[in-house]
């Protein structure tokens, strides 16, 4: 079945299962691989793109609600690569192996979209759904600090 | 140099450049060569380390797998300390395994200390090349002149010449066979915080990981595989499987049954939709709680390792003797990147783009299972998102192979979050059984420590006469001197597959020993830190065999450090906010090594709530490489320690894993991570190693501010519900 998407700002036409979960999408029909898979059932975070502006485990949105709406993964969140959540990640060399660090970035990004200057506890409850196994999480609550200075 | 001449000329031809460029490697006897590249039009890989381009570029091979330990920066770094670079002109660039890159394995955190060895001379050699190049055209000594910052310079005289401007002259000198290394008084990229290499890919979405390869006309492949370990395939029904829209085929291999598809949904969901029968193994099919109690029960056959002084006399000579007994459970590696490789079989090579920690291994293996020659297996490492261990095994590599020999076209099997949990090579379980004898003051005078530990089955089959010397680590080691020591291993036939887990058998033995010696200070009424200092021996040095196994002084300097920067002698208020607050004390020797001191502070509340708020660590690794790595490696190990302590852990039933994914294998996340400081002794020693370092001493540390906070002592993990 034909799904029209709206990808980092560009119409795209897949044909696919309409219950095709949004990642596999991305990854193997559009050669989006910068958002990961992890774990399938939402509970790791490394899937997370934006949808209209709000952080979403792409593994768990079938391709057909995806439809109509605005989706960003990170390939489009900054033209340049630069947008402040990724230029404050390289300021604080935050990312071990980096597998788990797209999805950081983007639910940082939406984090900071909604609230500008995020407390710790505000920042845990944003972030605390996205799991890193090489244990980065201080870096990553310093890079989303100076990402908010950086804004 | 007639060689240096053509081999310069064959390289303009070679690199395609139009441009003249300096190249250094070692061939496998690690002479130091200027190498000639092949004269063949096919894609060709000489042996190098470092190529100096004129625009003064640098490309440095990364032959060492990254997995997030670093390596990418760490041992271009080394190269390029050596070679006096200016380090943000280096490009890392990925090789393959063959005869000339023939020892890629990563595993040990040892890549460091081969580096420092084996390609420091690398980099010093083409140094002295680009330094006598100068010195030739400028009518100087060399030795009068000096290279750092991507720069030759002659002081006395003012002059200066990029390293660029000197590739065509240095490629003409002879390649010196013992150059001068670098001593720790002249200038260095060292003590400095380098950043990630790969850090700018990662953030864009652009750094490829093996699960994001892709290769024209690639399928997708997922396995159906026993779920009971020693299962057989009995049949299975591949109709429904191939109903599933962009199921191509369904093919049984050694390991089950694969579902080739276009895309990787539709290969995990004709997975689903496999009927299969498995046959049970036959005997008995037992628990994780059995396969602890093995252990335990096994503790009275251990055989007899290290023995010092006259243990039965002094446990005989005791005012009072304590034992306590220790248990580990199985954990798994749960990386974020799932296994998966992709495979190509064709024309009787095979081609193979994977991220594994023994790319060599690797290449070896499918060779002999395919019969064909290793330099017909072309493979293509890639970054890993996390291994922990398990991408030592290259059982995931094989089986693709097996999936690739049996269809057309390149084939990447994806494994799902849940067969990474089920088919993963566990951590083993381990019992420690620990004995002190105290004297009338309260001192151990007497210990034994008895460990009981399943083999890993990757390694090696199980022997049943197996040694004991240098095992098990935490016991053989055992850093503190005692009237009478006294240590033991049993050693069984693991009954699930395991294999090498970050820091492997230290933890679980580590736990043991500090845990019962903070026991005996609380018998005895004597500060943890305070009876470290008094047990363990000064100077304390042992080498055997050339190698480092124990410096006593090494080890007090950060137990010393840890305290201090921890605050230890300071005040410290155990009960607020209606918690109860706690700090414990560990330390470990790691093989000689690395020292490591930890300071744990936690608190526990009403509900029995456990959290750690801090973790202080004082670390000498010998000569630092990158702070920001070896701080990033403290802050990575503590996590990594801290998930498989508080809450979670592997267990069996029936002989099938039970936890499949991070839903009831629970990792600690960003609300529960501790502040992580790492403090580092200054130290010109060669380095050490930092990759597992960190884990040991953290159990224990915890499990005794635990005690601290609450006077109940854990002797089983995890700490809740252990």
């Amino acid at each position: 079945m034909l799904v029209n998407l709206t990808v980092n700002g560009a119409r795209r036409s897949v044909d696919a299962d309409p219950a095709t979960p949004l990642l596999w999408i991305l990854r193997d029909d559009l050669g989006l691989t910068g958002t990961k898979y992890g774990c399938g059932i939402g509970a790791c975070g490394a899937c997370t793109v934006h949808v209209d502006g709000v952080a979403t485990r792409s593994c768990g949105l079938p391709v057909s609600a995806a439809a109509g709406k605005r989706i960003v993964t990170i390939e489009g969140l900054d033209p340049a690569g630069a947008h402040p959540v990724q230029r404050a990640w390289i300021a604080e060399d935050v990312a071990q192996c980096g597998y788990c660090q797209v999805g950081q970035i983007m639910t940082a990004a939406a984090l900071l979209r909604v609230n500008r200057k995020p407390t710790d506890a505000q920042i845990d409850g944003a972030m605390s759904g996205n799991i890193c196994r090489c244990g980065t999480y201080q870096r990553i609550r310093k890079a989303v600090h100076l990402a908010s200075e950086l804004l | 140099m007639s060689d240096a001449l053509v081999t310069r000329r064959s390289f303009l031809r070679w690199t395609g450049l139009g441009g003249v460029a300096l190249v250094i490697g070692v061939d496998q006897r690690d002479r130091l060569i200027v190498p000639m590249p092949a004269t063949t039009a096919a894609p060709f890989e000489p042996s190098q380390w470092i190529r100096i381009d004129e625009s003064g570029e640098i490309t440095i091979a990364a032959a060492n797998m990254e997995m997030g330990q670093g390596v990418r920066t760490s041992i271009p770094l080394i190269i390029a300390d050596e070679l006096g670079a200016d380090f943000s002109r280096v490009r890392v660039v990925h090789v393959s395994p063959g005869p000339r890159y023939d020892d890629m394995r990563t595993s040990g955190s040892s890549a460091v200390a081969d580096a420092w060895t084996r390609l420091r001379p690398v980099g010093a050699a083409a140094r002295e090349m680009l330094i006598a190049a100068a010195a030739t055209g400028w009518g100087v000594d060399p030795s009068t002149c000096s290279a750092f910052n991507g720069i030759v310079s002659h002081p006395a005289s003012g002059r200066t010449a990029s390293f660029g401007s000197l590739v065509e002259a240095a490629a003409r000198q002879a390649v010196p066979a013992s150059p001068r290394l670098r001593t720790r008084d002249e200038p260095s990229l060292y003590g400095r915080r380098v950043l990630r290499v790969d850090g700018p890919d990662i953030v864009r979405g652009s750094a490829q990981f093996g699960l994001d390869v892709r290769v024209p006309g690639m399928r997708f492949a997922a396995v159906a595989r026993a779920p009971q370990y020693g299962a057989t395939l009995v049949r299975f029904t591949a109709a429904t499987s191939r109903a599933v829209p962009g199921v191509r085929a369904v093919i049984t291999i050694p390991s089950g049954v694969a579902v080739v598809a276009d895309r990787t949904w539709a290969a995990f969901r004709g997975r689903d939709a496999l009927q299969v029968e498995w046959r049970e193994r036959p005997g008995a099919l037992l628990d994780s709680a059995h396969y602890l109690s093995a252990l335990e029960a096994a503790l009275p056959r251990g055989k007899q390792g290290r023995r010092d002084g006259n243990p039965a006399a002094a446990f005989a000579g005791a005012a009072r003797t304590l034992q306590a007994t220790y248990v580990a459970p199985f954990q798994p590696h749960a990386a974020m990147e799932p296994l998966n490789c992709i495979a190509h079989v064709r024309d009787g090579r095979c081609e193979i783009w994977v991220g594994t920690q023994a790319p060599n291994e690797a290449q070896a293996e499918v060779a002999t299972l395919l019969g064909i020659a290793p330099d017909r297996v072309t493979l293509h490492p890639q970054l890993i998102g996390g291994s922990f261990g398990r991408r030592l095994t290259n059982d995931f590599i094989l089986e693709a192979v097996e999936v690739a020999r049996r269809v057309e076209g390149p084939v990447q099997v994806v494994w799902s979050r849940a067969d990474d949990f089920h088919h993963d090579k566990y951590q083993p379980g381990q019992v420690n059984r620990m004995t002190a004898g105290l004297d009338a003051n309260g001192l151990p005078v007497a210990w034994r420590h008895e460990t009981a530990d399943y083999h890993l089955t990757t390694f090696e089959a199980y022997d049943p006469n197996y040694a004991v010397d240098g095992n098990p680590w935490g016991a053989y080691d055992t850093p503190y001197e005692f009237g009478g020591l006294d240590v033991k291993l049993a050693l069984l036939e693991a009954p699930v597959p395991t294999g090498a887990w970050r820091s492997v058998s230290y933890p679980a033995a580590v736990f043991a020993r500090e845990s019962f010696l903070d026991e005996v200070a609380r018998a005895s009424r004597r500060d943890p830190v305070d009876l470290r200092l008094a047990l363990i021996p000064s100077p304390g040095i042992l080498i055997r065999n050339g190698v480092p196994r124990a410096n006593g002084d090494r080890l007090r300097e950060v137990v010393r450090l840890a305290a201090e920067r921890a605050g230890w002698n300071q005040p410290f208020q155990r009960l607020r906010d209606g918690r109860r607050w706690g700090r414990g004390f560990a330390c470990n020797s790691y093989h000689g090594g690395t020292m490591v001191a930890q300071v744990a502070e936690v608190s526990v509340g009403a509900a029995n709530d456990i959290r750690v708020h801090r973790v202080v660590s004082a670390v000498d690794c010998g000569q630092v490489i990158n702070h920001a790595g070896l701080e990033g490696q403290f802050e990575s190990g503590v996590i990594w320690a801290l998930t498989s302590c508080m809450r979670s852990r592997m267990d069996f039933t029936g002989g099938r894993a039970v936890q499949a994914n991070f839903n009831d294998y629970r990792v600690i996340r960003m609300n529960e991570a501790p502040v992580i400081e790492t403090h580092a002794v200054a130290s010109t020693l060669r380095p050490f190693g930092v990759g597992e370092q960190p884990v040991p001493a953290v159990w224990p540390a915890v499990a005794s501010a635990i005690f601290d906070a609450t006077g109940r002592r854990i002797r089983k993990l995890p700490f809740i519900s252990g």
